[in-house]
């Protein structure tokens, strides 16, 4: 009698790790992570947020004056004619979603490879990696000399008028070759990640079924992608959010965005409280446009 | 983000050109015996001094023979901008023992209590060696708290070998810039903002509203023909054909035409411009004054002064009389380096209050944002 008996036991125990009875591990294990998370976001947003609301005394004191200037300067800009700042943050909404697409268009294709064809996955997985040994400015520098038109290659391909009259060197278009670039991998791994636990046999069936191959993919991997192509989206859109050394290098820092906004305000003008109410409003309109990307996110949960 | 931020700082110049860091390594091989009188300043001291200036203002040389002469070393950190060494010092860094902000930046310093006095009986050589007019100069009249390090112009250049012109003023700039858009400024709103008032016939220091108006509008008619914006990586790009002008600084200048073996020139516009001084200054939280004096008392040695205009391009507070037969004797008579009394005198130093900073910087951020 003794096997059946312990059949329901271990059921019972196999819930309870699920997370439907009470705290099964110390609640200290998340210590180490929330006091991380109080002592260097919490406390620091804090700080900009106090910032947000001061005025600048003489060339850089701040006085705490809890006074509305900076956002309603910024409003002001938004709703009236000049619309500085209302464009700079456009511009950085279309930087976001179309390094996020270019990374998507480019990374797709790469991580299905791997995770689907690929003899020697664990090299080409080493090989998106490798980049990232080396440091992002570094990185970015590397552009400077390779989109130069006098790039050896280019004048050995006789292309350097061709370059040069494309005028990619200080542009967006250098700015968006460098963003997709820098931030591939973190939109590759996810995407392997996805496709690789993917039982492939479910497309093979689909398409005994009948399914065309492109069908098959729409109906079946796409869905069972979906996950990475979000975790990825969000890794590579937030932090896109702030980049300003890309702009700064391959950009000839002519085009501006929310990041080299900030970074002038703090580094250069000497003015933490407008540069502290900007990062408020990039702050607030991330958080909103997570907060209706995890309501959709929820919905696909649910019909899936 | 701030392991970049502090990474990105490294290979900056504002002054003088990228020459590599492996000069330094040269430079250790090459060393002579040491004179007279650095000998005076060299009682050994150990210890550290960290230094934090803009990148490429120091022959490398000089770094090694202080380090030969005191037994100190050096720590080396580097910013490109004024605004970037405030922004740290307010934000609370400690351990800076040298800073060499320009003289509009010093003066701010030194309001806010940010810079401590210097002692001047470890200063021995430039009381001796300095030209008395540099010893008193508008921006610490008694030179509590600083010491002046270098001067030079704000101007432009040009590669001659692409520009046919021969521009001698802001208002050509200005035309050749909207003629083969192929012009840089240095991303620093007091030199363009300035410059560009001087063209209109305002003072560089303008704060009128309607003045700061016409300037605006001059400015946002640029922007399309700009290539770069940037204030250390312009004199390379320069030099690689990316951009045929530029406007920044005097040393940058002639260390560009150096390097192009002599296809650039810089000029100082006719109208006018800005003329800067920067300070040898020690922050609040120094850890090792002595060090930061050894390190002052020692580059006012002729010698050295002259190794270090040699390097840098930028004018000496040292009397002209001591340079000669030291390594900057023969750009003694280099009006780039050291220009004419009468240059001088057209040109005014930055002297923006806090409010017409301000007004400044909005007409900047719409400048950069078009």
């Amino acid at each position: 009698m003794a096997p059946p008996e312990d059949g329901p036991k271990e059921h019972r125990r196999g819930l309870t790790r699920a997370g439907a009875g009470g705290p099964r591990y110390p609640a200290w294990l998340v210590l180490p992570a929330v006091s991380w998370y109080v002592l260097f976001f919490l406390v620091p947003l804090g700080f900009i947020v106090a910032t947000s609301f001061g005025t600048v005394v003489g060339f850089s004191d701040i006085a705490y004056t809890w006074s509305l200037d900076n956002y309603r300067y910024l409003w002001d800009d938004v709703v009236g004619e000049l619309h500085i700042y209302r464009d700079i943050f456009l511009a950085t909404f279309k930087l976001s979603i179309v390094g996020t697409l270019s990374t998507l268009a480019i990374g797709f294709p790469l991580a299905y490879y791997i995770a689907r064809y690929a003899k020697h996955k664990t090299l080409l997985l080493l090989l998106v990696i490798v980049p990232f040994w080396t440091s992002f400015l570094i990185r970015a520098y590397a552009w400077l000399i390779v989109l130069d038109p006098e790039f050896p290659l280019f004048r050995a391909l006789g292309m350097s008028e061709l370059v040069e009259r494309q005028g990619i060197l200080f542009s967006e278009k250098a700015i968006f070759i460098g963003v997709t670039y820098n931030y591939l991998p973190l939109m590759v791994l996810p995407l392997y990640a996805a496709l690789e636990r993917m039982d492939w046999s479910l497309v093979e069936a689909a398409q005994d079924l009948g399914d065309s191959p492109l069908r098959a993919f729409r109906r079946v991997t796409l869905p069972l992608a979906l996950p990475g192509i979000l975790a990825g989206s969000l890794l590579v859109f937030i932090p896109l959010t702030g980049e300003y050394i890309i702009p700064v290098i391959l950009g000839g820092n002519k085009t501006f965005y929310a990041g080299s906004l900030i970074a002038q305000q703090f580094l250069e003008s000497g003015d933490w409280p407008l540069g502290s109410a900007i990062a408020m409003v990039v702050i607030g309109a991330l958080t909103i446009a997570l907060l209706i990307y995890a309501r959709a996110l929820g919905k696909q949960e649910q019909y899936g | 983000m701030s392991d970049e931020l502090s990474m990105w700082e490294r290979p900056l110049n504002r002054r003088g050109f990228v020459a590599g860091a492996s000069a330094a390594a040269l430079a250790a091989a090459g060393l002579g015996r040491l004179g007279a009188t650095d000998a005076l300043a060299a009682t050994e001291q150990g210890g550290t001094l960290f230094y934090y200036n803009w990148a490429q203002y120091v022959n490398p040389k000089t770094y090694a023979e202080f380090t030969k002469a005191t037994g100190i070393k050096v720590k080396k950190g580097f910013y490109d901008s004024n605004e970037t060494l405030a922004a740290k010092l307010r934000g609370g860094a400690r351990g800076y023992d040298l800073v060499c902000p320009t003289g509009y930046m010093t003066k701010e310093l030194i309001s806010e209590k940010r810079l401590l006095p210097l002692d001047w009986s470890k200063l021995p050589n430039v009381k001796r060696n300095a030209d008395p007019k540099f010893l008193r100069t508008g921006d610490d009249p008694k030179g509590t708290y600083s010491v002046v390090k270098d001067w030079g112009t704000t101007g432009f250049m040009y590669r001659t070998d692409k520009i046919k012109e021969r521009p001698t003023t802001w208002r050509e700039f200005v035309a050749l810039t909207k003629k083969y858009s192929k012009t840089s400024l240095v991303d620093s709103s007091p030199e363009v903002v300035g410059s560009i008032a001087t063209m209109l016939g305002y003072s560089y220091n303008t704060e009128k509203q309607k003045e700061l108006d016409a300037v605006r509008k001059v400015l946002l008619e640029l922007k399309p023909h700009i290539v770069l914006l940037h204030s250390s990586n312009y004199d390379t790009a320069i030099a690689r054909g990316q951009a045929w002008m530029g406007l920044g600084w005097n040393g940058d200048g002639l260390a560009l035409a150096a390097r192009l073996k002599g296809k650039a020139r810089y000029v100082v516009a006719k109208e006018g411009g800005e003329i800067w001084i920067d300070y040898y200054n020690i922050p609040v939280g120094a850890a090792n004054t002595d060090a930061a004096h050894a390190w002052i008392n020692f580059v006012y040695s002729p010698r050295i002064a002259g190794l270090e205009t040699s390097y840098t391009y930028y004018g000496s507070p040292l009397k002209r009389s001591l340079l000669r037969g030291t390594a900057a004797g023969a750009l003694l008579k280099d009006p780039v380096v050291f220009p004419a009394p009468a240059t001088v005198k057209k040109l005014e130093t930055n002297q923006v209050s806090a409010a017409g900073k301000r007004l400044r910087e909005r007409i900047w951020t719409e400048f950069k944002a078009s």
